[in-house]
């Protein structure tokens, strides 16, 4: 109605005059609901519950799976705000923005709330009995080499019961998946340390060189580092830490970096074999290993590789080898290629060269009851899954707490491949991609409605285990935990074994209270023990302290560069961000909202590209451009980046669902769909950044909504928010 | 100036169409005067007078409902009040814990009513009757901790300040208006805060410009304002 030429200058002036006779008939009655919204008093109170106060439960986010351990404050019965639990030796009471949206998980609106069954393309509503009556009458007769279970990470009593249950069945095949993992580094790990993820002490390095590890954002345990993070910032004995992050994508601990070194994509490994020969050539001592693998790789041939130029090479290895110890660490930039394996054995071999293993890299605890360990994920698991479905080899599959249809490379075609499976069971909390596949969809209760333990990979601050409770009564009635399902699921074959348990909780207290003394409550009572459990949410455990072994890097050895790809002449890097990681959590609407911390770009996807190569193309902000690899196409707008190598465009994991909700469903592209089906010659891990596309525009262009430069940051001369730009500030490293 | 202008005809509009209301609205009172709020049609007719209204020296088993009230203190059921900004409503476990044992009113179609809902494990739903915008934190505990613990004041008149004469209702109704001018206007008041010995009472907060007032000497009452500052109650 307002034309639009009013704008709120304008109405707010004209509201000084006219306003105070419009503000008299709004006077009298400011009781805006007497007498028409109910107040639902309670039938039974416990003493605690007081209307308007507060109470606060312990549990663990489940967010991501860096365990941290968090705190819910709760009014009246409902759960309002999660904020790390201080007694944590992971978090330290502070949590990310991703584990503070898990109360969108909770009550988001496309949560399922009843048991579906597959009726043509719609999903009808059935009893429970019926579902599990169903899942019984379809295992009988299946053998249990025909049955497979597809789940994310899982750790804790679900991990020992699940295998149970496969057991209980016959069935080897669990396959663990995540899509985003560090499995290459895992592997890598393993083999320079003797162990697959050492703890890493960032607060006790002097220098931290991160090939591509985003740490700060969405590496293993992020709130962790980030604290390390802060002390290394403030300095070990008055020396301020000093973070070079190398990597071809600048991710957001490169944004914080001191030095942000882009590299052609791929070369990570060039570059540190390069620095282990200058190492060498002034005078550090190499091993016979480094001296052979390092070999040939000097500053000239380093520099034309890599893209890295002398001087900076040079800075870097004084650096080095003025301050130690320092730290490398070896993220999803450098193990994403063919040759993932050798670039972070490349990388982990400088941390020997340095000196560092032992001192900044140091053994984890070693947890005492290795059956609760975490399953880890990896993406060779759903490789594997999809050549035994596309091969018929499974007739019943499970799926839980991964959504492989969303995110397996498009090359995979897995979708199809499931629907080989005569039998498909997802347990899901949403109708995602994977969900709307099954014949079967069992409701979970949200991470805050149900039990359980969890052992987190990364154990930052000794062995613990992890306790889960509800902080609030379940929103649908409907909804169960996992636990209870697969107890369910479990007492079809082997009642007699579990009668004793009426529900997963009791199993979970037994198991618990079983082992009180190795938990640490010998010597209390059960109860007393019990409660003490869930008051702190914690178990932290007595365990040994692991060892490292000293390993022999023989036989080191990067391949050939990739010969220059005429049709797809650009690399693809699929970004990890802080909020969405591989989009399980894109229909939470604060994920989508916070803007990206590089770009400020909201509820949609963009494709970075370098300016250079945009003035090339002739691609302005806002062009949609269409980015096709061999496996598929899709299109999004650009964003001008400079923070990228001129050779590749990145587009962010996570959005581009086409289902799971009206929060997800819809917004922006899915990268993963069109990654090509290369491998780690090693480990057999998708090489995530080995994709290579071509860009085109499509002659459409939309505003780019985002919270940054012309548009968004429109300040219409009134200098609300101020800028430099970098060359004005005095930098407090120059390195 | 053109857009203004337009502008101007559009609010112009929109006076016209509240004006009839506008002309006959009220100013706002700052006074205790009563301003009766809706009739609200409650689920059961709960009988303040019987519960908190006072004793008939007449019939000394009270036993005639319609001639006395049991003078049962407000906080004996409205529990939260002392305890926590808002006053809640007491649980339905709350009526039935003496209810159970009053058998001479057990078959009174209310109390049917009553057990009805305990029986079935539902709560009652009472319609709010006091109701203040979100932007306003009336804090209940502060008011109660004030006036009855520090000054002790009778608990229904500390009350009844804002709530009224419920010891005379039925069911609650709405009888200040609750409107800002009329939560200044008591807090404007000079409010005696004197405790035993002539030392002021309460704590920093309730002075007004946070300075607590110097003991009387001569023993003779202190007087200071309610917390007046905005942020008191808009925060
Ligand atoms: S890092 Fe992971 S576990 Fe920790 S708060 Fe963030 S999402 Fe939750």
């Amino acid at each position: 109605m307002i034309d639009s030429s009013f704008d709120r200058r304008d109405f707010l002036k004209v509201m000084g005059w006219g306003g105070a006779a419009v503000a008299l008939s709004g006077c009298g009655n400011t009781s805006i609901e007497d007498g028409k919204e109910t107040v639902v008093s309670y039938v039974e109170a416990a003493d605690y519950v007081i209307p308007g106060v507060s109470v606060y439960y312990n549990s663990t986010c489940a967010q991501c799976d860096a365990g941290c351990n968090i705190n819910g404050r709760v009014r009246e019965g409902r759960v309002l705000k999660l904020e790390g639990n201080a007694a944590s030796g992971i978090n330290r009471g502070k949590m990310c923005g991703l584990g503070q949206a898990g109360v969108q998980h909770h009550y988001n609106p496309d949560r399922v709330r009843e048991p579906l069954l597959r009726n043509g393309d719609r999903g009808e509503a059935i009893a429970w009995d019926k579902a599990y009556a169903l899942i019984a009458e379809k295992l009988n007769g299946v053998s249990g080499d025909e049955v497979a279970f597809l789940s994310g990470g899982v750790s804790g009593h679900l991990k020992v019961l699940l295998g149970n249950y496969l057991e209980s069945l016959g069935s080897k095949n669990h396959f663990v998946y995540e899509a985003v993992s560090p499995a290459v580094v895992r592997a890598a790990n393993k083999k320079a340390y003797g162990n697959e993820m050492p703890r890493f002490s960032i607060n006790k390095a002097k220098v931290v060189l991160s090939f591509g590890a985003d740490f700060l954002g969405s590496w293993v345990s992020p709130v962790h580092f980030s604290q390390q993070y802060a002390q290394f910032r403030k300095g070990v004995n008055g020396q301020r830490g000093v973070l070079v992050q190398v990597e071809s994508k600048m991710t957001l601990t490169g944004a914080n970096a001191d030095r942000w070194l882009v590299v052609r994509p791929g070369t990570e490994g060039v570059l540190a074999l390069g620095i282990i020969n200058a190492l060498g050539a002034s005078g550090v001592a190499l091993s016979g290993d480094a001296a052979a693998a390092s070999q040939g790789y000097d500053k000239a041939r380093v520099t034309s590789e890599t893209g890295v130029s002398a001087e900076h090479l040079d800075k870097l290895v004084a650096l080095l080898k003025e301050r130690t110890p320092s730290l490398v660490l070896a993220g999803s930039a450098a193990e994403g290629y063919a040759h993932g394996s050798q670039n972070a054995a490349a990388i982990n071999l400088l941390n020997q060269v340095l000196g560092n293993v032992g001192k900044t890299i140091e053994a984890p605890a070693v947890l005492p009851f290795p059956q609760m360990a975490p399953a880890k994920g990896s993406s060779l698991a759903l490789k594997s899954l999809n050549e035994g479905l596309a091969a018929g080899k499974y007739k019943v599959l499970f799926t839980y707490g991964a959504n492989p249809v969303f995110t397996a490379p498009g090359s995979m075609k897995f979708k199809d491949s499931m629907g080989k499976a005569a039998f498909k069971v997802a347990f899901a909390h949403y109708l995602d991609e994977t969900a709307l596949q099954a014949d079967l969809v069992l409701p979970l209760d949200s991470a805050l409605e149900d039990w359980g333990t969890q052992v987190p990979e990364y154990l930052a601050d000794g062995a613990q285990i992890n306790i889960q409770q509800p902080l609030m009564e379940k929103l649908h009635p409907e909804t169960r935990g996992m636990g209870d399902v697969l107890l369910a699921l479990i007492k079809q074959r082997q009642a007699d074994a579990y009668k004793g348990f009426e529900d997963y909780y009791s199993y979970l207290r037994s198991a618990l209270l079983q082992n009180k003394g190795a938990l640490g409550g010998g010597g209390s009572d059960d109860d007393t023990f019990w409660d003490a459990t869930l008051t702190s949410g914690i178990i932290k455990l007595a365990g040994a302290a692991g060892t490292l072994s000293a390993s022999s890097a023989a036989g080191l050895k990067l391949p050939e560069a990739a010969a220059a790809d005429a049709q797809f002449p650009m690399h693809l890097i699929p970004s990890v961000t802080a909020n969405l990681r591989d989009g399980r959590h894109a229909n939470q609407p604060w994920l989508q909202e916070s803007p990206d911390p590089l770009t400020t770009i909201v509820w949609d996807s963009w494709v970075e590209i370098h300016p250079k190569k945009a003035a090339q193309m002739g691609i302005v902000e806002g062009d949609i451009v269409e980015v096709a690899s061999k496996t598929g196409t899709i299109k999004a707008q650009a964003y001008l980046f400079p923070g990228i190598h001129p050779d590749a465009v990145s587009i962010p994991l996570g959005r581009g669902h086409e289902a799971m909700g009206r929060y997800a469903k819809g917004f922006g592209v899915n990268p993963f769909q069109i990654l090509d089906a290369v491998y780690d010659q090693e480990t057999g891990e998708l090489a995530m950044h080995e994709t290579r596309v071509k860009i085109s525009k499509v002659g459409q262009r939309v505003i780019v909504v985002k919270d940054e430069g012309v548009i968004g940051g429109k300040q219409d001369g009134r200098r609300i928010a101020l800028s430099k730009t970098t060359d004005q500030v005095k930098l407090s490293e120059e390195i | 100036m053109h857009r203004i202008l337009r502008l101007s005809f559009f609010l112009m509009g929109l006076l016209v169409a509240a004006g009839s209301h506008a002309a006959d609205a009220q100013k706002p009172t700052l006074t205790t005067e009563d301003s009766l709020g809706p009739q609200v049609t409650q689920p059961i007719e709960f009988p303040h007078y019987r519960h908190a209204g006072l004793r008939n020296p007449n019939d000394p088993t009270n036993s005639d409902p319609n001639k006395g009230g049991m003078e049962i203190d407000c906080q004996y059921c409205h529990t939260y009040a002392r305890r926590s900004a808002v006053a809640g409503i007491p649980p339905l476990q709350k009526c039935i814990g003496c209810h159970q044992n009053i058998e001479s009113v057990r078959q009174k179609p209310r109390i049917v009513e009553l057990f009805k809902y305990w029986d079935a494990k539902k709560a009652v739903p009472w319609k709010k009757v006091h109701d203040l915008p979100d932007f306003v934190r009336f804090n209940h505990e502060r008011h109660i901790k004030r006036f009855i613990e520090q000054q002790n004041r009778p608990t229904q008149e500390a009350c009844g300040y804002c709530h009224g004469d419920v010891k005379e209702m039925t069911v609650a109704r709405r009888s200040k208006p609750l409107t800002m001018g009329w939560c200044a206007s008591c807090h404007q008041k000079e409010h005696p805060v004197t405790g035993e010995g002539g030392a002021p009472i309460g704590n920093q907060a309730y002075w007004y410009k946070f300075q607590k007032p110097a003991a009387d000497k001569s023993g003779g009452e202190i007087k200071a304002q309610g917390p007046n500052d905005c942020w008191h109650c808009h925060k």
